[in-house]
Parts: structure tokens; C-alpha cells; sequence
């Protein structure tokens, strides 16, 4: 059984691929699939902090791919899912300390034993970039309705696709509605258009993808959060689910909102 | 300048690059000047190209044609690979035993010498197309991408990048595109930008093309 080899990429940095990362993960691993995620960010490690890890590594991508240790005694099991697990990055190495074919037989030999692989891909367009596309079979690249982001996923996207890697999908993060109502910000029909890729989802813009960050759990465990909603969404998509994209219905739902305060 | 009626060099494009034709009435001085100022217009253009310089019709000394070339090397990055002195008289100086690579996309080779580039997918940020001759782009150029070409540019697709179409100096070359809302449009010497601020959809296509000196856009 081969599992498949998903990497969360954007171009430009900070439009949350680890935040997504860790999110999707957790869902998938809820939904009693083994998941691993691997932290593809050499010199720049984040996973581990946002799943609340960082205190237990031990050993790192780097020194499983130079073989100082087993690729289990890398891994970190997450605190609460028995079949969620992290490969943490090297934070004192560089980029260049892994190679492309390197990471490809290290990710073809966790999709062996585990049903998801989700690559967290550093920002930018250069070795690590390579490296982190290097073992996937899927990308999923992630924006945020800026110009600047849009430009550089923008860039990934023909940069990806130049690697015959052809299936790729979309978030767009932290969506305002209604700056979208207002003119102010870039409408999910606009950036599809320009981009031209499938949606996976929309995770509206809050306040609580911060604070989950900071305390290093992932948002999708808060019952009730919108944005914890959406990601659940999202990873049900990529686990093949069929759920509709309600583009339309959150429109709604916020006039109706309005309208109840209005009246 | 007067350079647009008769210019003191001729550019003239092909496949193997592009080859320099001086006007038989000019001076030498003005050579050099007209070909220094189209050198820094369009040194992006010119760059690594392979030019051939033909002097059939306007024989230069020796001294000149080293001038030239020292010209054409430091201040375009271009390469010098044939004179041509005669009819059967030429001095190959390093004419590549390979042509230079095919259009950076996949797409069917070019058939004759002058047939247009077909690009058969979007054009997304990062991707430099040149054509010298005219470009078909089927699909959109998006910002952050350049489509450049000796002749018209032609797009079945929104072009939101930058485009020059008669990058040689072709005053007479035009962008057609499905909807014209770019970063920034060229046409030979002159550069345009967009007024800010949304304007209304096309219903068929646009086509920008140089009326009085400067790019005009044309919704049909």
C-alpha cells in the first residue's frame, strides 16, 4: 500500500503552509489514517513549535537522510493522535545539506508505512523549494488574497507544473468577506481566474489560527472555530470526500447575520 | 530623431538571430551612434543573440567593423558570429556549430522562417517568451510574466503581464488580446502604462497599436 505524497507550498512567505500543514494533518489522522508530516524547511523549522513538539526532538530530516539515526527515532508522535507523526527539520543546517533524489527516497519510503505524507515547503523558489516538490505527487498551494501572494503562487504554479507535477490544488487563506463586499480585497472568483487551478477551500481570515499557533495545537481540535471548520473541509476534499465548495451559502449566511443585526 | 523613416542600420530578425544592414548613405559616426542607442533601448532584446553584420551594400574598414563589434559585445551582450563582406565572400568569426536552442516552451517547431510562435498554455509569472516573428499565446499571461516579439502579439487569453510587440523597432506591430489590462505594454520604442483604475470588460477583444506616437488601446 502506497500513501500519498502531498507537498503545502506558496512562493512568497508567512501565507500559513504550516499552519495548513498541521491542520490537515490532524484531520486526516482523526479520521484514523497514518499520517506523517515532514518539515522540509531546513534552517527555518516551524512545524514542530506549531504542533507544540519543539521540547522533544531529538533527531531531524538531516541526520535521518545522513543516516546518524532510524527514521523512527525522528519521528515525534503528536500528544494527543497515536497516528499523527512529525519529521522536524534541522534548524542548524542548510538547505543545501539535502538533496532532491534524497528526499524523494525518503518520502517514497514513508508513503510505504503511512497513508498521508505532508510536505511543509520552505517559502521561495530555490533548493529547498526543489527539494521539498522533489518526492510529491500532489502540491497544494497555498495563498492568501494579496497581489504579492497571488503573484508567487502564481509563479510555483508554472514552476510545479514545468516539473510535471500536474496535480495541484488551491487554499486561499485568511479570507475577509467582507472586505471582498467592500471592494477591498481580492473575491475568491478573481483569484481562481487568474490562477486557474481547483479550489480545495477557503479559510476565512481569525483570530483563533493565531492563538492555536501560539499555544501549539492545532486549531482543527477547537470545536466551533469557522477557520478549524474550513480545514476540515479542505482535508476531507483531499481524502477524496465529495463536499461542495458553499462560496455562495457563506455570503448568505453573513447577510443573514447582518440583517439580524440590522432588524 | 529621424531614425524611424530610414534608419542608419537596419535590424532585420531571423531564426539564427539577427543581422545588421547599414544604411549605404550614412556615415560611420552615425552608424555608431543609431546602433549604440537602439543597443541600450532594447539590451534586454539583443541579449546573447547571434547578429551577423552585413556589409554587401556598405563596406567598412577594418577599424570600423572592430568598433562595431566592440560595440555590439560590451553594450548588448551580443554576440558577433558572421560579416559579410560579398556575395560569396563572408567571415564566419564564431558561428556556433549548433543553432541556438528552440523556444524556450514545447510546441511545434516553427516551419518556415518567418511563421509565428504558438504557445499553447498560460503564460504564469517568471515566463519570458520570445518570438522573432510574430507570437500566438493561447491562454492568458499573467503579472509577472513577458511575452516579447518581432512582430504582433496575438493572445486568446486575458494578458495581465507585459508585453512588446516590434521589439526590433516595428512601429507598425499591435497586441490583440482578449481583454488588455496588462502592467505595462510596448511597442517598438515606446513604452505605455495603464491608467489606474478598473475599466469595462471587452465584448469581442482589444487590439493596442501606436496612433501618434503613443499606445493606443482599441476595445472592439
Amino acid at each position: 500500500m502506497a500513501g500519498k505524497m502531498i507537498v503545502v507550498t506558496s512562493g512568497k512567505g508567512g501565507v500559513g503552509k504550516t499552519t495548513t500543514v498541521a491542520n490537515i494533518g490532524t484531520v486526516l489522522a482523526k479520521k484514523k489514517y497514518s499520517v506523517v508530516m515532514l518539515d522540509a524547511d531546513i534552517g527555518l523549522r516551524n512545524l514542530d513549535v506549531v504542533m507544540g513538539l519543539e521540547n522533544r526532538i531529538v533527531y531531524n530530516l538531516v541526520d535521518i537522510i545522513e543516516g546518524k539515526c532510524r527514521k523512527q527515532q525522528a519521528m515525534l508522535r503528536d500528544r494527543k493522535l497515536h497516528n499523527l507523526y512529525i519529521i522536524p527539520a534541522a534548524q542548524t543546517r542548510e538547505k543545501s545539506a539535502v538533496n532532491p533524489e534524497q528526499m524523494k527516497n525518503l518520502c517514497q519510503e514513508l508513503a510505504d508505512e503511512f497513508d498521508y505524507v505532508l510536505i511543509d515547503c520552505p517559502a521561495g523558489i530555490e533548493q529547498g523549494f526543489k527539494n521539498a516538490v522533489a518526492g510529491a505527487q500532489t502540491a497544494i498551494v497555498v495563498t492568501t488574497p494579496e497581489v504579492s501572494a497571488i503573484r508567487d503562487a502564481d509563479r510555483v504554479i508554472g514552476l510545479l507544473e514545468a516539473g510535471e507535477l500536474r496535480d495541484i490544488h488551491l487554499i486561499i487563506n485568511r479570507m475577509n468577506h467582507r472586505m471582498v463586499k467592500k471592494g477591498d480585497m481580492m473575491s475568491t472568483e478573481d483569484i481562481i481566474s487568474l490562477l486557474a487551478v481547483p479550489l480545495l477551500g477557503v479559510i476565512p481570515e481569525s483570530d483563533e489560527v493565531v492563538i492555536s499557533t501560539n499555544r501549539g495545537t492545532p486549531l482543527v481540535h477547537d470545536r466551533g472555530s469557522k477557520a478549524g471548520a474550513a480545514f476540515h473541509q479542505i482535508a476531507a476534499r483531499l481524502n477524496g470526500e465529495e463536499i461542495a465548495l458553499d462560496l455562495e451559502q457563506k455570503v448568505t449566511i453573513m447577510d443573514r447575520v447582518k440583517r439580524f443585526i440590522w432588524s | 530623431m529621424n531614425a524611424n523613416d530610414s534608419p542608419a542600420i537596419l535590424i532585420k530578425a531571423n531564426r539564427e538571430g539577427f543581422t545588421l544592414v547599414p544604411d549605404p548613405s550614412a556615415s560611420f559616426e552615425a552608424l555608431v551612434a543609431y546602433l549604440e542607442q537602439r543597443l541600450s533601448e532594447s539590451r534586454d532584446f539583443f541579449r546573447h543573440a547571434d547578429m551577423t553584420l552585413d556589409l554587401r551594400e556598405r563596406p567598412l574598414r577594418t577599424d570600423e567593423i572592430s568598433r562595431l563589434h566592440g560595440l555590439l559585445v560590451a553594450k548588448g551582450r551580443v554576440r558577433l558570429v558572421e560579416v559579410k563582406l560579398g556575395e560569396d565572400l563572408s567571415l564566419v568569426l564564431d558561428r556556433p556549430s549548433d543553432r541556438r536552442p528552440p523556444p524556450p516552451k514545447p510546441g511545434p517547431a516553427p516551419a518556415a522562417q518567418d511563421s509565428a510562435l504558438v504557445i499553447r498554455n498560460t503564460c504564469r509569472s517568471g515566463i519570458r517568451i520570445v518570438s522573432q516573428s510574430d507570437c500566438v499565446i493561447l491562454g492568458d499571461v499573467n503579472p509577472g510574466a513577458e511575452v516579447i516579439a518581432v512582430g504582433d502579439i496575438i493572445i486568446f487569453g486575458n494578458l495581465r503581464g507585459v508585453a512588446h510587440a516590434g521589439a526590433t523597432g516595428d512601429r507598425s506591430a499591435r497586441i490583440w488580446a482578449l481583454s488588455i489590462e496588462p502592467n505595462q505594454l510596448r511597442i517598438a520604442d515606446i513604452v505605455a502604462v495603464p491608467p489606474r483604475g478598473s475599466k469595462p470588460t471587452p465584448r469581442r477583444f482589444e487590439i493596442a497599436e501606436i496612433q501618434d506616437n503613443t499606445i493606443e488601446v482599441i476595445t472592439l
